[in-house]
C-alpha cells in the first residue's frame, strides 16, 4: 500500500444528509435471550450518530451485526441504497464500515507503524518497506495533530495513547462508516480533545460517526442526534439540540438523574488507616488519613501516581520511605496477603486482567478471598459456598443465571459488580476502589454507589481512585488531587469547583509519550 | 427474563456432565466392540494386563492435571519415574526397608517438584523450560548412578505387589483409586483445588484476591511430581528393575490422557476423572491393537488422531456454550 495524505480520508460519496445506511427490522436472538428487538433506523451520511444505553441494553450487538462480527438473527442493512449481508468483518471492511474498540485490539509488540499497516503492508518484491512505512506512519500521525512517534512499540504507549493509534489506523483504510465505542473509557481529557478533534475532521470529510459513550457530556459536546436504546429496544432517537441530559437519562434507564449520584452523609469515625510521608515507585511524600464512614476521593490524570499509591498501600509495591500506619499503630504491608489480613480491599482497574477469573463460575469468583473461612480444615463447606454467594448475586443484583455461570458470560457492569461483591463477605474496613466505573452504564454506577453508602453505614472507609471528576466531586468527603507522583491539593465536599481542581490536576507542561526523549 | 436464562443455563451444564458420560460410553463402547471382536480381551487375564498397564499413565495424568489447571506443564513426568526406580531399586538393594525406601523416593519426587516451582517461581523460567530441563537431566543423572546399567532388585516381596490382586482387581488398579479419590477431594472440595483453578485463570486476580499464587504453583508441582515418583516406585515394582531410560514418553501419554479427559492446556478447566478415563481410553486402544495384530507403528497413529478429533469436538463443545 502506497498511501499519500491525500488518500488518507475517503472522498465523501454522498452528500451530507443523505442516508448512507439504513437498518429494516435488524434483530439478533441468542439461544435465551433476545439481544436486540427489531430496529429501524436510518444513519445519514457525514453525521455524528450517539447511542446510548446501559450494559446489556444492546449497544455491542448492534456494532457486531453492523461490523460483520456476528450475522444477524433477520431483518435487513441497506447500505447506500443496496441491501449488505455484512456476513463476514471483511465484507463490511470493505464498505468501509470500521470501528475502534474500546479496548485496543492492536499488537502490543509491533511498532506503531506495523500497527497502523498491519495486513496491508507496504513491500517491494516481498521486501517490508519499514522505513517508509514508519514514514508515512508518522505523516498521518502528524496530520491527525498526535503528539506520538511512529516507531516505537505499540505497548510502550500509554492505553491512551494507543486507543489513538487504533482510531488513526480506522481512518487510513478508505472509511465511509466509523464505529466507536467507548473510546474515552481509559483516555486522559487532553487525549479525548485530541480524539474529538479527529472525530470532528472525519465528519468534515463526509465520514459518519457513530459514537457510544456512556458520558453525557461527550454525546452533547460531539453528536448531532443520539439513538437510546433499552433492553434490546430503540427507545427512540432524537436531534442533540432538542434533547437534553435528563431526558436522555430518563430514556434509558427510567430513573432520573440526581438519583444517580445518591450521596449519604456519615459522621467519621476513628481512623482506619493514615500514609506518613509515605513515597514510592511513581509517588512521593504522600500523607492522608482515611477515616471510618467517609469516602477519600483521589483525582487526578492516568499516570499521576494515584494507582501506585494505593497499590503500595496494599502491599504490592513496597515504599521507599514514610510510614503506613493502621488503626493507629504503624504496620508493614509487605505483601496483599498483608493487607487483606489487616482488613484491606482493593477492586483493581482492570477487571479484565486484575479483577476476574473469566472463564470460571461466578460463585468461585465471589468467595475467592473467602475461602479460608469457608472451609473447615480441609474440605469446603459446599452449603456455605452457595450461601455466600447467592446472597452477594442478590444483595447486588447481578444479573446471572446461577453462581455456576462463567463470569465472561456477565456484560462488563455484572462483572465489576463481582469484583465489588467479593469484598463484602470477606469484612474489610478499608475499600479501595480504582476507576470502579469505568465502562459502566448508569444504572450499574447508580448500584455501585448506593453501594458505597451501604458500605460507610457500615462503618468502613472508602478510597475512591477515578479520572472522571463528577463521580469523585459527588461522592468524595475529601478530595485528594495528584499530578506527577505528588498530593498538590487537598478539598472538602463541595469546596472546590471543577474547574479550579481541574487546573490542579492538570500538568502544566505537556506529557511527551512512550517515554522518548 | 430470568427464567428464560436459568433455562438456558440447564443444558450447559447438563452438556458438562455428559462430556464425562461421553468419555465413559467411548470406552465401555471401545471393551464392547473388542470383547465382540476378539475372544481374548474378555478375558480375565487381559482385563487385569489392560488395568495394570492403564494405572499408571492414569496417576501420572492426575498430577499432570493439576499442573496444566494452573497453567503451566511438567514434561519431565517420565523421567521422574526412571529416576524413581532407580532410587528405589538402589535402596531396597542396600538393605533399606522397604516402607523406607518407598518414602524416601516419594521425597526425591517432592524434591524435584519443589525445584521446578522454585525455577518458575523464583527464577522465572516458563514451565515447559525448567520441566524440559529437568526431563534431560534426570535420565543423565540416573544414568550416571547406574553407569548405564539396569538395577535387578533383589525382593520378591517388593515385586509380588505389582502383581498380586485384591478382591480380585490387580492392586496396581487399586492405586489408582488410592491415589484418585483424595485427588478428587482435593481438587473438587478443597480451597486449594480452587486456588490451583484460580491461578489458572488469573494470577493476578487471584493475588489481589490474597490467594497465595506461588505456593500454588509449588504445590502443583509438587504433587506432579509426588505421582511420578510413586508410579516410580510401581514401575519398578512390576518390571523388578530400576532403569533411569524406563517410563521414556510417557509424560506425553500423560498429558494426552489429561486434555482427552477435558483438560484446557490454557489453564484453569479440569477434573480428576477426565484424566483417569483418558489414561484407560488410550490403554485400551493400545491393548485392543495388540490383540487385532494391529502393527504397533498404526497405533500411535490412532492415538495422534484420537487426540485431534476428542479435543476437536470439546472444543466445540466449549465454544457452543
Amino acid at each position: 500500500m502506497t498511501s499519500t495524505a491525500q488518500e488518507l480520508h475517503p472522498a465523501p460519496t454522498l452528500e451530507p444528509g443523505r442516508t448512507i445506511l439504513e437498518l429494516k427490522g435488524l434483530e439478533k436472538r441468542y439461544p435465551g435471550t433476545h439481544a436486540l428487538k427489531p430496529v429501524n433506523l436510518a444513519f445519514k451520511a457525514s453525521e455524528i450518530h450517539a447511542i446510548v444505553g446501559e450494559n446489556g441494553a444492546g449497544k455491542s450487538t448492534l456494532i457486531k451485526l453492523l461490523t460483520g462480527v456476528m450475522p444477524r438473527t433477520s431483518g435487513d442493512v441497506i447500505w447506500e441504497g443496496k441491501p449488505a449481508a455484512l456476513a463476514t468483518p471483511h465484507e463490511a471492511m470493505a464498505l468501509g464500515i470500521n470501528a475502534v474498540h474500546q479496548e485496543v485490539v492492536l499488537c502490543r509488540h509491533l511498532t506503531v507503524a506495523a500497527n497502523m499497516f498491519l495486513g496491508e503492508e507496504d513491500s517491494r518484491f516481498g521486501i517490508l518497506q519499514q522505513r517508509a512505512m514508519v514514514r508515512e506512519a508518522q505523516k498521518i500521525i502528524d496530520d491527525l495533530g498526535f503528539d506520538l512517534p511512529a516507531h516505537v512499540v505499540l505497548g510502550d504507549l500509554t492505553i491512551g495513547q494507543q486507543q489513538l493509534i487504533a482510531a488513526a489506523r480506522a481512518t487510513v483504510r478508505g472509511t465511509k462508516f466509523l464505529i466507536f465505542d467507548e473510546p474515552t473509557a481509559y483516555l486522559t481529557r487532553k487525549e479525548a480533545d485530541q480524539l474529538f478533534t479527529l472525530i470532528r475532521r472525519l465528519k468534515g470529510e463526509g465520514v459518519t460517526i457513530i459514537y457510544i459513550s456512556h458520558r453525557m457530556e461527550e454525546v452533547f459536546e460531539l453528536a448531532d442526534r443520539v439513538s437510546v436504546l433499552r433492553d434490546g429496544t430503540l427507545v427512540g432517537t432524537r436531534n442533540i439540540a432538542e434533547t437534553n441530559d435528563a431526558e436522555l437519562v430518563k430514556m434509558m434507564i427510567n430513573r432520573s438523574i440526581e438519583q444517580v449520584y445518591h450521596k449519604e452523609h456519615f459522621i467519621p469515625g476513628a481512623t482506619l488507616l493514615e500514609a506518613r510521608n509515605l513515597s514510592g515507585k511513581g509517588f512521593e511524600n504522600v500523607s492522608m488519613t482515611i477515616r471510618a464512614g467517609e469516602i477519600v476521593g483521589l483525582y487526578g490524570l492516568i499516570g499521576a501516581g494515584r494507582s501506585e499509591f494505593v497499590t503500595t498501600l496494599y502491599g504490592r509495591h513496597r515504599k521507599s520511605a514514610g510510614q503506613i500506619l493502621w488503626k493507629g499503630k504503624e504496620v508493614q504491608v509487605n505483601s496483599e496477603h498483608d493487607a487483606i489480613k489487616l482488613g484491606m480491599a482493593l477492586a483493581p482497574e482492570s477487571r479484565r486482567d486484575q479483577g476476574l477469573c473469566l472463564n470460571l463460575p461466578v460463585g468461585l469468583n465471589l468467595n475467592l478471598p473467602i475461602y479460608k473461612r469457608i472451609s473447615s480444615n480441609l474440605l469446603i463447606s459446599s452449603a456455605q459456598e452457595k450461601t455466600e454467594a447467592d446472597r452477594q448475586i442478590a444483595n447486588l443484583r447481578i444479573k446471572t443465571p446461577t453462581r455456576h455461570a462463567l463470569a465472561s458470560s456477565l456484560s462488563g457492569g455484572n462483572q465489576q459488580k463481582i469484583v465489588i461483591g467479593k469484598w463484602l463477605a470477606h469484612g474489610a474496613k478499608l475499600f479501595i476502589f480504582d476507576e470502579p466505573t469505568v465502562g459502566v452504564d448508569v444504572g450499574t454506577k447508580a448500584e455501585i454507589y448506593r453501594l458505597f453508602g451501604e458500605l460507610l453505614s457500615k462503618g468502613a472507609g472508602i478510597i475512591l481512585i477515578s479520572s472522571y471528576l463528577p463521580e469523585v466531586y459527588e461522592l468524595a468527603d475529601t478530595l485528594h488531587v495528584f499530578r506527577r507522583g505528588k498530593l498538590v491539593a487537598t478539598h472538602g465536599f463541595h469546596t472546590a469547583d471543577h474547574e479550579e481542581i481541574l487546573t490542579q490536576a492538570l500538568a502544566e507542561k505537556q506529557e511527551k509519550p512512550g517515554g522518548q526523549i | 427474563m430470568s427464567t428464560e436464562a436459568i433455562a438456558a443455563e440447564r443444558p450447559k451444564r447438563n452438556y458438562n456432565a455428559l462430556f464425562g458420560l461421553t468419555l465413559l460410553a467411548l470406552l465401555v463402547l471401545l471393551w464392547v466392540i473388542l470383547s465382540v471382536a476378539t475372544p481374548s480381551f474378555a478375558s480375565a487375564n487381559n482385563i487385569s494386563n489392560l488395568l495394570r498397564q492403564g494405572s499408571m499413565i492414569a496417576i501420572l495424568a492426575v498430577g499432570q492435571t493439576f499442573v496444566i489447571i494452573t497453567g503451566g506443564i511438567d514434561l519431565s513426568v517420565g523421567a521422574v519415574v526412571g529416576f524413581a526406580t532407580v532410587i528405589v531399586a538402589m535402596l531396597i538393594n542396600a538393605g533399606v526397608p522397604i516402607y523406607l525406601a518407598i518414602l524416601i523416593t516419594l521425597l526425591v519426587g517432592v524434591a524435584i517438584g519443589l525445584f521446578h516451582g522454585f525455577g518458575i517461581v523464583k527464577m522465572g523460567l516458563p514451565p515447559f523450560i525448567i520441566t524440559l530441563a529437568t526431563l534431560t537431566s534426570l535420565r543423565g543423572i540416573g544414568l550416571l548412578m547406574t553407569n548405564g546399567n539396569s538395577i535387578s532388585i533383589n525382593n520378591d516381596a517388593f515385586q509380588l505387589f505389582s502383581r498380586s490382586s485384591f478382591l480380585g482387581v490387580p492392586n496396581l488398579f487399586w492405586m489408582v483409586i488410592l491415589v484418585g479419590i483424595p485427588a478428587y477431594i482435593f481438587l473438587h472440595h478443597s480451597r486449594w483445588g480452587r486456588y490451583l483453578f484460580s491461578v489458572g485463570s488469573n494470577a493476578e486476580a487471584s493475588r489481589l484476591s490474597g490467594v497465595n499464587v506461588q505456593r500454588t504453583i509449588y504445590m502443583a508441582y509438587t504433587l506432579s511430581g509426588l505421582c511420578a515418583a510413586f508410579v516410580g516406585v510401581l514401575l519398578a515394582s512390576r518390571i523388578g528393575i530400576g532403569n533411569p531410560t524406563q517410563a521414556e514418553g510417557w509424560e506425553l501419554q500423560a498429558i494426552a490422557s489429561s486434555v482427552i479427559g477435558g483438560t484446557s492446556l490454557f489453564g484453569a478447566v479440569g477434573s480428576v476423572h477426565g484424566p483417569l478415563l483418558g489414561a484407560f481410553i488410550l490403554a485400551t486402544i493400545n491393548n485392543g491393537a495388540n490383540l487385532l495384530n494391529v502393527n504397533a507403528f498404526w497405533q500411535r497413529i490412532i492415538t495422534g488422531v484420537l487426540i485431534i478429533v476428542i479435543v476437536y469436538f470439546d472444543g466445540l463443545r466449549r465454544r457452543g456454550k
